[in-house]
């Protein structure tokens, strides 16, 4: 489970990114629809987790993203494995 | 903060022309060629005397993953640059009748042209996405547009690039990375130097071959901020010979 630390950067960097107010991201809330991100957009999901997160995102890992919960643990598991 | 373009192909004839044009752009350009040192020095020498400066790359652009670990180390040792324009240029012809066309002949044409664009665009598109800047700019042929007796392969590759062109200039328009190609016909270089020329310059409007450096200035134009919009398109150079 993602710690609450690197939830708030997590929820501050998307929302500066996708000019998303911070208040819409939950953790059961749809990822993609909150952030009215479509297929095209995620390259800039995949630059920010890079550039923030220094992990390189795959087309496949979207695949299991649906929340923004589903997101975090993706990102807090993926840290974990790179530390 | 220098501006880096990369033109594959850039050792000679089109290719040439259009390193020189971009160095007298400002841009600091990595020569990509295959295996003529001598005319790719002399392509640097050439960019140097534009008062710019450039790299000779040498490199397959079959060979997928040479090209990757060149990209790569170049991009490890520019961390706070990247390459702004691309220009796909490599590509080589092997006429013959389908008829008596060889695998190998229709293999490498399409190797060269269609699997080089990929090996090259897929890894620099990353960064000119995120820098929000990119010009990607392809050289195709009246041969990729029109279809011409004997190039089955070569009308294949280029035909395969303009259909490239257009479908990744929607992937990347909203990012301002456009996407464009370039269709010229028949120019002066060595490609079409076993062509009898007075027999089809009487086929050709304008009356003449084209000159590289005409290529070469359409290419400037869209790789220049003024072509921000122009995306998707494939331009022929031609002489009015078919449009």
């Amino acid at each position: 489970m993602a710690n609450t630390e690197l939830i708030e950067k997590i929820n501050r960097k998307l929302s500066e990114e996708f000019e998303t107010d911070i208040e819409l991201i939950r953790p059961d809330a749809p990822l993609m629809q909150t952030l009215e991100l479509d297929s095209l957009d995620l390259v800039d999901m995949v630059v920010l987790v890079e550039q923030h997160f220094g992990l390189t995102l795959k087309a496949q890992d979207f695949a299991s993203i649906k929340t923004f919960q589903d997101f975090y643990d993706f990102i807090d598991s993926h840290v974990n494995d790179a530390n | 903060m220098m501006k880096y373009a990369l033109v594959t192909g850039g050792s000679r004839g089109i290719g040439r022309a259009i390193c020189i044009k971009l160095a007298g752009m400002g841009y600091h350009v990595l020569i990509n060629y295959r295996h003529n040192d001598a005319e790719a020095l002399a392509t640097l020498q050439a960019v140097r005397e534009k008062g710019a400066d450039g790299e000779l790359m040498k490199c397959d652009v079959t060979d997928g993953a040479a090209v990757s670990e060149m990209l790569s180390a170049w991009m490890q040792s520019h961390p706070d640059g990247y390459i702004e324009v691309l220009v796909n240029n490599a590509g080589i012809r092997k006429d013959n009748l389908m008829l008596w066309m060889t695998g190998e002949e229709w293999a490498h044409v399409l190797d060269t042209g269609l699997n080089g664009f990929f090996h090259v665009t897929q890894p620099l598109l990353k960064n000119m996405l995120a820098r929000r800047f990119g010009r990607i700019i392809t050289i195709v042929s009246l041969s990729g547009i029109k279809g011409l007796p004997g190039q089955t392969n070569y009308s294949a590759a280029k035909g395969g690039l303009i259909a490239a062109t257009k479908a990744l200039a929607q992937e990347t328009a909203k990012r301002r990375v456009t996407v464009n190609a370039v269709a010229p016909g028949f120019i002066h270089t060595d490609m079409t130097g076993q062509l009898d020329e007075d027999e089809l310059k009487r086929l050709i409007p304008a009356g003449r071959f084209g000159e590289p450096e005409e290529v070469a200035g359409l290419v400037g134009f869209l790789a220049s901020p003024e072509a921000s919009y122009i995306t998707g398109e494939v331009i022929s150079i031609n002489g009015g010979l078919y449009t």
